[in-house]
């Protein structure tokens, strides 16, 4: 984050407006709307620059557990990044696949992709994301003012989001434990068996 | 009325024990259910989800695991993903949501004959709520059950080499009893105690199965309940014109669901199985997940339920049916179990509808169908089915001409795969 980037503000607010076309379901396994891989390289267009073919793959999404979200997420994040601040700085094909890719798919695990639109904190932290990964921070912030709450801001989330998994799989271990407990004919009455 | 049930002199070996497992206050809760049942519309407009699906999806994608880790809710209904019984089989902790206390929490055992084994998470207040659907199906024919206290008011018979069996009672009905019994010879100490006891017991209500039922209309009875009703596996249309003749009451054929509870009820002026459940939104899908056109056969699919610990998020039965809008209640037509399949009979390909309606005066319990991969068909009856073999043979006639109709002794005391085939594009 050694350059200053864009007042904070124009981005989260450009999130929090996010067009409905970059909310829709992204093409997995044949069924959805969008076809991120295109999406993708319609950015790099504007960009100035196409994506090599090779590269569009890991836009393609072939399982919706896997894939789902993480597209989503890069939906959004090509909607951010067609901003006019970004364009102007022509990011490379390589940059915009590698920033698509590793951080976004880091971002995307456990949180809905749409909470990066809808929720201040998320907007807040895909817009520092981005623009750390650039080498950027938020105009009018020190290095040590963006580092510090680009941690604080991921750190929060990341806690939660790992005292939740592991929370839902201690439950799911009680759920079978539970049902393997119980056989069904011998705990509750109903009129049929179906 | 459990030791009476229990301790009759002509009552069965009870193998098990059970209980209704409610609590004071869901038992007063249960009857709001109940009245909420009875009285409530059940429709939506053509293609058009009802207004409580929308907040109900927001919530499995906020409250359920496996759609929390699918992302944020798509913009619309019709992108949701259909899950299907595969999907359950393979973790159903996943679908229980956050909020459901484990500590109560049961499951009822699905057979893996027609699908995937399963066990479904319930609870003892899913269990009871089945009753208010059982209700808004009798109602439709004039039966208001008045059982009570001092009373058996159900019966649920089977008819297994070896079915869990149990008498408990029904809260919500005033205590009364309910057993759940075996008709089978195995169970008793003299074959001829069953009908003794079940008229001893006069119970309002006998539930049951087609292959129960098969065997209940073999028993000397006097008694006579005021209604049965069959689920499990369809009913075909002799076997009911036997039991409507032989008991002089109505007999309802329920489809339901372990995973969905009674879904739809048999009416014939209806044209089909009148939809029970308020909230319960009924799509047919094609193949590749698409909703059917209007009046076209699709796989059923749902969403909603009365079961809170397995909420239903356009969740494919493995059922098929059309749709239509009847003035009561959506109408499920020609409702077949399993994929379709079709058969070649003299250069023409046959729908598995089109047997079922050849076979439907027949009174069997239940039949399998089989097209081998040299076109000839195999028709397999139940053991108390064969007197109909030549019968069944004339009726498929006009269907197969000169092509082989061979009748093959059913060997299956429970659910069976109906129609299976051998022969190429069977399945297409």
């Amino acid at each position: 984050m050694n350059n200053s980037g864009p007042v904070l503000e124009t981005l989260t607010r450009r999130l929090a407006e996010t067009p409905p076309d970059f909310l829709e379901e992204p093409v997995v396994a044949g069924q959805g709307t969008v076809v991120v891989a295109a999406l993708v390289n319609d950015l790099a267009r504007m960009h100035g620059k196409r994506l090599p073919e090779a590269a569009l793959g890991v836009f393609a999404g072939t399982a919706a557990h896997v894939d789902r979200n993480r597209l989503a997420l890069v939906m959004v994040a090509a909607w951010l990044l067609a901003d006019e601040w970004f364009v102007a700085k022509a990011l490379a094909p390589a940059t915009l696949v590698a920033l698509l890719t590793g951080p976004m798919a880091e971002l995307a695990v456990g949180t809905g992709a749409h909470k990066f639109v809808t929720d201040a904190d998320r907007r807040e932290e895909l817009a520092r994301v981005i623009l750390g990964s650039l080498d950027y921070r938020p105009q009018g912030e020190t290095l040590e003012q963006a580092t510090d709450r680009l941690s604080a801001i991921s750190a929060t989330a990341r806690r939660k989001l790992l005292a939740a998994s592991r929370a839902s799989e201690q439950r799911a271990r009680e759920i079978r434990a539970a049902l393997a407990a119980k056989a069904a004919e011998e705990s509750a009455d109903k009129w049929t068996r179906e | 009325m459990l030791d009476f049930m229990r301790d009759h002199p002509w009552a069965p070996f009870y193998r098990n024990e059970s209980g209704n497992r409610l609590l004071a206050h869901e038992i007063a809760a249960l009857r709001d259910f109940e009245r909420a049942v009875a009285g409530a519309h059940i429709g939506w407009a053509p293609g058009t989800a009802p207004d409580w699906v929308a907040p109900f999806a927001a919530r499995a994608y906020a409250e359920v695991p496996y759609y929390r880790a699918l992302g944020s809710p798509p913009l619309r209904f019709t992108d949701i993903a259909p899950v299907s019984r595969a999907d359950f089989a393979l973790d159903i902790a996943r679908f229980v949501p956050d909020h459901v206390p484990l500590d109560r929490m049961i499951n009822f055992r699905t057979t893996g004959t027609t699908g995937h084994p399963l066990l479904v998470a319930s609870h003892p207040v899913v269990a009871a709520r089945y009753a208010a659907f059982h209700k808004r199906a009798l109602r439709r024919v004039g039966v208001e059950l008045r059982h009570g206290s001092g009373q058996v008011g159900v019966v649920l018979i089977g008819y297994q080499e070896r079915c869990f069996t149990y008498v408990s009672v029904t809260p919500a009905m005033d205590e009364s009893g309910l057993a759940k019994i075996n008709l089978h010879p195995s169970d008793w100490r003299d074959g001829a105690d069953r009908a003794r006891y079940l008229d001893a017991l006069a119970p309002e209500l006998v539930a049951g199965d087609p292959i129960s039922f098969a065997e209940y209309l073999k028993l000397p009875l006097t008694h006579a309940p005021r209604a049965l009703i069959s689920v499990s596996m369809m009913l075909h249309a002799g076997l009911r014109a036997r039991l409507e003749e032989r008991f002089k009451c109505p007999v309802l054929d329920i489809y339901s669901l372990n995973e969905v509870g009674p879904v739809g009820v048999f009416d014939p002026l209806a044209g089909g199985h009148v939809l029970l459940q308020p909230n319960l939104y009924v799509e047919l899908l094609d193949p590749a997940g698409r909703p059917v056109a209007a009046g076209e056969r699709g796989e059923i699919t749902v969403t909603g339920g009365f079961n809170f610990c397995l909420p239903l998020l356009r969740y494919r039965t493995g059922d098929f049916a059309s749709l239509a809008f009847g003035a009561e209640a959506p109408v499920l037509v020609g409702l077949s179990g399993r994929r379709p399949v079709r058969f070649l009979a003299q250069g023409r390909w046959l729908n598995n509808i089109d047997i079922t309606h050849a076979l439907r005066s027949l009174p069997v319990s239940h039949f399998g169908f089989h097209q081998k991969a040299d076109g000839s068909v195999i028709l397999r009856l139940a053991a108390d089915s064969m007197v109909c073999s030549e019968a069944a043979r004339a009726a498929l006639t006009p269907l197969f001409g000169a092509q082989t109709v061979n009748i093959e002794l059913l060997i299956a005391d429970d659910k069976i795969v109906q129609y299976t085939s051998s022969f190429a594009d069977a399945h297409s």
